[in-house]
């Protein structure tokens, strides 16, 4: 307060002074320069200060503005508001000293004389309008706020007077030992060693440290070994997993579209393994955000480098909203779309929420609305889709991953083959002493071989190509977009039946394409043999609106598209719906209301198509080799006979009724598992990513309310002005390309003299290694966000990274090596008094494991872990469709499910509970903060939770493997895999007494629950 | 009889996973278990003005539920009947086909001595036509589901924001620590389009997400080992993880973090004695089976979710949210009757018709009536047109974001009214026209909650239910 009376008395003399040299007969020109600079210096801050966030060009309270002398002396709602020269005549003057304005803040009385003396004397103008943004007030941010000053290079504090020995070598130690001192506080101890490798593990890797690897650091006492240890952490591959799993939480990373649809983005898995390679390569923070932003366009000649662009499509995809009918509620989703790009754009690299500007100026920083519409204009060709990123930069690894999750398909296919022998032979034995009908196969009514044509071989339903369909080789090749075949209408009455064909599907992706349809001649009523259209790779007895349509519930298709298949679906009399796959029942046969009977005349069938009329998904990419149609409901055997199989009655009925439950239940496991793979061996397969699929951009208009309908002027890509020292103007046009754009967008935010840019990012690797940022709310810099505890430590360290070329590793050792970072968590009351919080960091803060480590770290103690990196995700889910796609949680069990966390595929609805109970964030929402509660339902996922209690049977296993079948040593060896520490004695009691009573898995199950297994000092 | 049962003994009670129900609801009874309350977290907590209400039950109707057909009466849509929509403006409607208009498929009435409007489609809810407060003038900002289902839930159309169940829990706490605050039951046949997503806590902290209950078989996940424990080993186990727990804290001297840590496995225990009594629905009478629908085949399932809503806020929930219809697609089980609206609001209403009028009832007489409040809402409604090419007269109707009817019911509320109109054939709101944001800030109001001060912050904005619009809807209170 004294402070601005202080500013005002001076800003007084030099008005007065001003009034002083009027009389000097000095140029004119000269004369209006110092007025108008006198005005820009006093006046308008005042004005600023005190009224324009109420009167502004935008907001005017009173149908006031007070930003510009033509509108001030228009005045509001009661009038002008000045008159030059005549104080009694100027209602502002009136307003002001009645009390009413400011409203909340009357003006002091050194201000009010100034304005006094402005009116007086003559109220001359500075630079109009007014940019209102040039200071902070009590209710907002301006260019002058904390984080858009230009960086500093601060001077190190002095740290050695007295200051802790081990407090004086790095400049980190400097800036926080300054600060606890002006508080009287004094530094922790540092942690023993046990301790800084736990710590230093969990931080870096996300993973707890091996015994062997306490051991060796506990061994090495020569001088650099916590420096040796933090290196060969932070080049780990485990490095870049921790630290992208942060980096996901920031941009909102999910691997469905979210809303009605929620489709899964089989590859949006490439963006994450491009994040955790970035993040292991240390590559240059500057590069690692242009490369989000404009990769792809920056390198156009490397189509991989499409992928980082991941980033900017992260987020939901409203597919239904981008296909409705109406245009006006199109460009609503359009704009909403537009809004998280810019969101997500600000909020990750600026710490700047720009998009609280959509609909009106920001209320608390200082970015105008049409600063919004400039950023969008930046983005306006960012388009959600997936990209060919080309097969050179990927096939060797993706086939590495194919032929990895194809050995373990395979192993487990054996596995089951294994199980199921003793039953099936069992089974055959039975069957050998019965006598076995002859089978014949009675004659179709027809049948096409396409020998050269599309003949009935049989009786005289020929068919008539259309589109692209064509015979080929024995074949008939139907090219999924425009080619069927039709065949004269049916010379009989069609009730029950049989469809038969043999095919080779293009691609196991396609979904709802007809192999054979029997249909009435205007498609309204059919049914059909279709492939993967309510389940993906699934064949499926179609029919008109699904009336006679269920699930089969058989397995995945997995070879269709590398040779021909069998498949036929028979309709009984009796309304059963039977499928078969080369001679063998698919699934399960149900009843259905039918079978609809087609009339003499009024049905056809048709190839390559579901039904009529052509278009859509009812199209299939295929070779058909072979088609039958019979009049009649073909037994299995007949079915078995005609596919040239053996008939052996062995169904999984049969086979299922001579295992045992647990047998039975392990072989469900590994027929999951094998279904999970095969997702995830085609995904790996893919030369695509789920990335920008850049499109011209629509002109971009100023929005008012942010309203698509009421469009005013059109606006230029272009930055946000308060971001001083870079410019805001990219001097782009109207129409220019989507190229430019996003690159002169990635070239401003990464500017080496854009202060939020290294600013916020510093403050982030800060808040993953305390727990808490520099700056409490990572995405945040501004007027609503906390303010820095430390903002020199945040310049210093800013400045490190610039100097370091951007090296996020060479910035994390230097946080890591620092005394503050090595202290020991021990709670001290005295200091508890004066900063609860510890932001002033006189000890280390514990922190309660987040979600994935926790699971992670379960796997590893229990030895389970499957290490493997990179690749598509695991699924722990079912998927099916209904309309949209659902994914149900199951508890998956098998080695490819015990990957890391990170490895999870993220879909939107399908959360894991497990996960979510420990605070992991909604893959929807950007959180550059997890919250870390304490509730009785995490008590209970890991008292009860199937995983937790099959992980303890597995560390139960390992101890007895690994200490032998003393009580004593399995639980020493508990200890040290859990805690990385010996039982005390008194521990060693108790826990031993349990093991004996209760055994070790209800032992383990303990060590997982226990709060020195989930917590890290 | 009454002796307070020592802490340590009742853990080892509960620890054991007992299912023992009546012992348990007789300590209930007694209140010799007195469940503690879980406190607002919100950092200006309510009440800011005194409550009307204290709990809420909100019955979620997917799909859109046809105004015209159940609320709002149009004497002229009858007239119009087989005739084009009058006008020059083309309506913009989802699918974009503009049939004739249609008449109600059932008669509508007036019933109660308010003589509220009611059709015949739901004949059970007429019945208690007088305890409802139906507003006909809502609109909503889109026609799409999910973000219609999300600005229905969260006030926004976009995905990651908190629900108004979450928001409750967040600003109110619970009444009770042995159950969640926010409970969800879902339709039996299936989860709405989006799943989780639509009962998420957003950026609220984990706690204030709902949890889902199942109104049949095991109620809620992990609150039982996945495999069988015997009794003593889960007692002991429990000993000796406090046993642990406690040296370890001691080793720290104090922490908040840890000791609530280990007061959470003590809630557990609670929880897992409480969940079970409060869905076993069999200790309730056959009259109020009957009540509720649960001695006929199509109300059943409805029927078990409305008695254990009931059942949750008699033991402290705060907030319980009902499900009434499943994901979008053929067959349909909800109610998007875009091709029949006979067959599919006929099917829909039968289900849960009569469950939600006992309910009324059963709350009222149980005096529960004046402190809950009931809140009956579909993401939008549906055209007073049939969706069917120009000049032709359908049998289904597209979703109508323009105008819709939603009621409720119960404390501080005006009942046997209804509040704002649609235009002549029930298209669009034009008098005292709603918003989510006024209706979610009108029952915050009842709640004792000025929805401009509960906030959140997240990202840079002090984020509220209301986003930075809605106003109290004053002419429905008391």
């Amino acid at each position: 307060m004294l402070a601005r009376i202080t500013g005002c008395v001076a800003l007084i003399t030099t008005l007065c002074l001003c009034v002083a040299v009027n009389s000097d007969d000095a140029g004119q020109e000269a004369k209006r320069n110092r007025e108008s600079k006198t005005f820009d210096d006093t006046i308008a801050l005042l004005l600023s200060r005190r009224c324009l966030d109420c009167h502004n060009a935008t907001d005017k309270k009173g149908g006031l503005d007070l930003s510009s002398k033509a509108a001030m002396l228009k005045g509001g709602d009661s009038g002008a508001a000045l008159t030059p020269g005549r104080l009694g005549d100027s209602l502002l003057w009136e307003r002001i000293t009645d009390g009413d304005m400011p409203p909340k803040a009357p003006l002091a009385a050194d201000e009010k004389r100034l304005l006094s003396a402005w009116i007086t004397s003559g109220a001359k103008w500075g630079t109009d309008p007014i940019d209102r943004f040039r200071v902070t007030t009590s209710n907002r941010a301006g260019y002058d706020w904390w984080s858009l000053k230009p960086l500093r290079r601060p001077e190190i504090p002095d740290a050695t007077s007295n200051g802790p020995d081990d407090w004086q070598q790095n400049p980190i130690d400097a800036f926080v030992l300054a600060k606890l001192r002006k508080q009287k506080l004094t530094p922790s101890a540092s942690a023993d060693k046990r301790t800084l490798i736990r710590r230093l593990s969990f931080d870096l890797v996300g993973l707890p440290p091996t015994p062997e690897d306490i051991d060796a650091f506990l061994a090495d006492k020569s001088p650099g070994a916590y420096e040796r240890l933090v290196d060969r952490l932070l080049a780990s591959p485990h490095y870049g997993e921790r630290w992208a799993r942060h980096w996901l939480d920031i941009v909102r990373f999910g691997e469905s579209q979210g809303f009605e649809r929620d489709k899964l983005r089989p590859n949006s898995w490439r963006y994450r393994d491009w994040v955790t390679a970035a993040f292991n390569d240390d590559l240059p923070y500057d590069e690692f955000a242009r490369r989000q932003l404009a990769g792809d366009v920056l390198n156009p000649d490397d189509p991989s480098a499409a992928i980082a662009t991941g980033f900017l499509v992260a987020g939901p995809y409203d597919e239904v909203g981008q296909s409705q009918q109406s245009a006006a509620m199109r460009a609503v989703v359009r704009q909403d779309e537009l809004e998280d790009v810019v969101s997500v754009v600000g909020q990750t690299f600026l710490g700047l929420t720009i998009n609280c500007a959509r609909c009106h100026d920001h209320k608390f920083d200082p970015v105008l609305q049409s600063e919004y519409y400039q950023l969008t204009a930046a983005l306006g060709g960012v388009r959600h889709g997936e990209r060919n990123i080309g097969s050179a930069a990927t096939s060797a690894a993706s086939s590495n991953f194919a032929s990895a999750l194809q050995a373990r398909i395979d192993s487990l296919n054996r596995q089951n083959a294994q199980l199921e022998e003793a039953a099936r032979k069992q089974l055959l034995a039975e069957q050998r002493g019965k006598p076995r009908p002859k089978v014949t196969v009675p004659e179709p009514i027809a049948r096409w071989t396409f020998d050269g044509n599309l003949n009935d071989a049989i009786g005289k339903l020929h068919g008539t190509s259309h589109g692209k369909a064509k015979v080929k080789a024995g074949r008939l090749h139907t090219d999924g977009k425009s080619g069927y075949v039709t065949t004269v209408p049916i010379d009989r009455d069609i009730s029950s039946r049989t469809l038969e064909a043999w095919v080779k599907l293009d691609s196991l992706d396609q979904r709802g394409g007809g192999v054979v349809s029997l249909q009435t001649l205007d498609g309204s009523v059919f049914d059909a043999i279709v492939f993967g259209e309510q389940t993906p790779r699934r064949w499926l007895p179609g029919s008109s609106g699904f009336q006679r349509t269920q699930q089969f519930g058989g397995t995945d298709e997995t070879t269709a598209n590398n040779g021909v298949v069998h498949v036929a679906i028979v309709y009984r009399a009796n309304g059963t719906i039977t499928g078969y796959r080369n001679g063998r029942p698919y699934g399960k046969s149900y009843k259905s209301n039918g079978p609809v009977t087609f009339k003499k005349g009024q049905a056809q069938l048709l190839f390559g198509l579901r039904h009529m009329p052509p278009g859509g998904n009812r199209f299939l990419a295929a070779e058909i080799d072979k088609v039958h149609l019979y009049d009649r409901a073909l037994t299995p055997a007949q079915i078995a006979a005609s596919a040239g199989v053996s008939y052996d009655s062995i169904d999984t009925e049969s086979l299922l009724a001579k295992l045992r439950p647990v047998a039975k239940q392990l072989r469900e496991q590994r027929l999951f598992e094998i279904a999970r793979l095969e997702s995830q061996r085609i995904r790996a397969q893919a030369t695509r990513s789920y990335a920008v699929v850049p499109r011209t951009p629509e002109p971009a208009f100023l929005l008012k309310r942010g309203n698509p309908v009421l469009k005013g002027r059109v606006v230029t890509p272009g930055g946000v002005a308060a971001v001083v020292g870079v410019d805001a103007d990219f001097a782009l046009a109207a129409d220019s390309p989507d190229a430019d754009r996003r690159i002169a967008l990635a070239r401003w935010l990464s500017d080496r003299k854009n202060p939020l840019f290294a600013r916020v990012i510093v403050n982030r690797l800060w808040h993953y290694h305390f727990g808490i940022g520099l700056v409490e709310t990572p995405s945040d810099f501004g007027f609503n966000g906390a303010r820095p505890t430390h903002p020199l430590l945040i310049d210093h360290l800013a400045g490190e990274l610039i100097r370091s070329d951007w090296s996020l590793k060479a910035l994390q050792r230097a946080i890591v090596l620092s005394a503050t970072y090595r202290q020991a968590s021990r709670s001290n009351s005295d200091a508890e008094k004066i900063d609860a919080g510890n932001r002033l960091l006189w000890q280390k803060s514990p922190v309660r494991l987040e979600a994935e480590v926790l699971r992670d770290t379960i796997l590893t103690v229990a030895g389970e872990l499957n290490p493997a990196l990179a690749g598509p995700g695991y699924e722990d889910f079912t998927t099916f469709s209904r309309n949209s796609q659902f994914y149900q949680p199951v508890d998956a069990i098998g080695q490819s499910f015990h990957r890391r966390s990170l490895y999870r595929t993220w879909v939107r609805s399908g959360r894991n509970r497990f996960l979510d109970v420990f605070d992991c964030p909604d893959p929807s929402t950007k959180t550059p903060r997890r919250a870390v509660t304490t509730t009785p339902l995490q008590a209970l996922a890991l008292l009860n939770n199937s995983f937790v209690l099959r992980m303890a049977d597995r560390l139960a296993d390992r101890l007895q493997r690994e200490a032998g079948d003393d009580p004593k040593q399995q639980v020493e060896r508990a200890y040290v895999l859990a805690y990385g520490r010996s039982a005390t004695p008194d521990e060693r009691r108790l826990t031993t007494r349990f093991v004996k009573q209760h055994g070790l898995p209800a032992f383990c199950r303990v060590i997982f629950n226990s709060n020195e297994f989930l917590h890290v000092d | 009889m009454n002796q307070p049962i020592d802490r340590r003994n009742f853990l080892s009670f509960a620890s054991a996973g007992i299912g023992s129900v009546a012992l348990t609801s007789l300590l209930m009874r007694d209140g010799t278990l007195q469940a503690a309350a879980v406190p607002s977290e919100a950092n200006d907590p309510p009440p800011h003005h005194p409550p009307r209400a204290s709990k809420v039950i909100h019955i979620t109707l997917t799909g859109g539920l046809s105004q015209v057909d159940s609320f709002d009466h149009k004497p002229d849509l009858e007239k119009l009947h087989g005739k084009p929509l009058g006008g020059d403006e083309r309506p913009d409607v989802f699918f974009g086909k503009v049939g004739l208009l249609r008449k109600s498929d059932w008669a509508f009435k007036q019933r109660g001595e308010s003589g509220l409007w009611v059709s015949d489609l739901f004949k059970n809810l007429a019945g208690v036509a007088d305890e409802l407060t139906v507003i006909k003038s809502m609109y909503a900002e889109t026609s799409n589901h999910t973000p219609a289902t999300f600005q229905e839930n969260t006030g926004f159309r976009l995905n990651g924001f908190p629900v108004l169940g979450s928001w409750m829990s967040y600003g109110l706490g619970s009444e009770t620590d042995d159950l969640p605050a926010y409970v969800v039951i879902p339709d039996t046949r299936g989860l709405p389009a989006g799943g989780s997503i639509n009962w998420t806590n957003g950026f609220l902290p984990a706690q204030h997400q709902g949890v889902t209950f199942r109104s049949q078989g095991v109620a809620i996940d992990d609150l039982f080992p996945a495999r069988a424990i015997p009794p003593n080993t889960e007692t002991a186990t429990r000993d000796l993880l406090a046993a642990l727990n406690k040296q370890h804290l001691a080793r720290r001297d104090s922490s908040d973090v840890l000791a609530a840590r280990i007061r959470s496995y003590e809630l557990a225990a609670k929880m897992q004695l409480a969940v079970p009594e409060v869905t076993n629905l069999d200790t309730e009478t056959k009259a109020t089976h009957a009540m509720y629908g649960l001695d006929n085949e199509e109300t059943v399932e409805f029927g078990r979710g409305c008695l254990l809503a009931r059942r949750l806020l008699e033991r402290g929930v705060r907030f319980v949210q009902l499900f009434a219809g499943g994901a979008f697609g053929s067959p349909r089980i909800n109610w998007d009757g875009h091709e029949d609206m006979r067959r599919n609001h006929g099917r829909e209403a039968g289900r849960i018709d009569l469950p939600i009028a006992g309910l009324i009832r059963d709350l009222r007489s149980r005096g529960l009536l004046d402190e809950t409040l009931l809140l009956f809402t579909s993401e939008f409604g549906r055209t007073p047109f049939t969706q069917s090419n120009a000049g032709q007269l359908g049998t289904g109707r597209d979703h109508n974001q323009y105008g819709f009817s939603v009621w409720l019911a119960g404390a501080g509320l005006r009942h046997g009214m209804s509040y704002g109109e649609t235009d002549s054939v029930g298209m669009k709101a034009i008098e005292n026209r709603v918003h989510w944001n006024d209706l979610h800030a009108t029952v915050l109001h009842l709640l004792g909650i000025d929805h401009q001060r509960l906030t959140f912050y997240h990202n840079g904005i002090q984020r509220r239910l209301t986003n930075v619009h809605g106003d109290v809807i004053k002419d429905v209170l008391t």
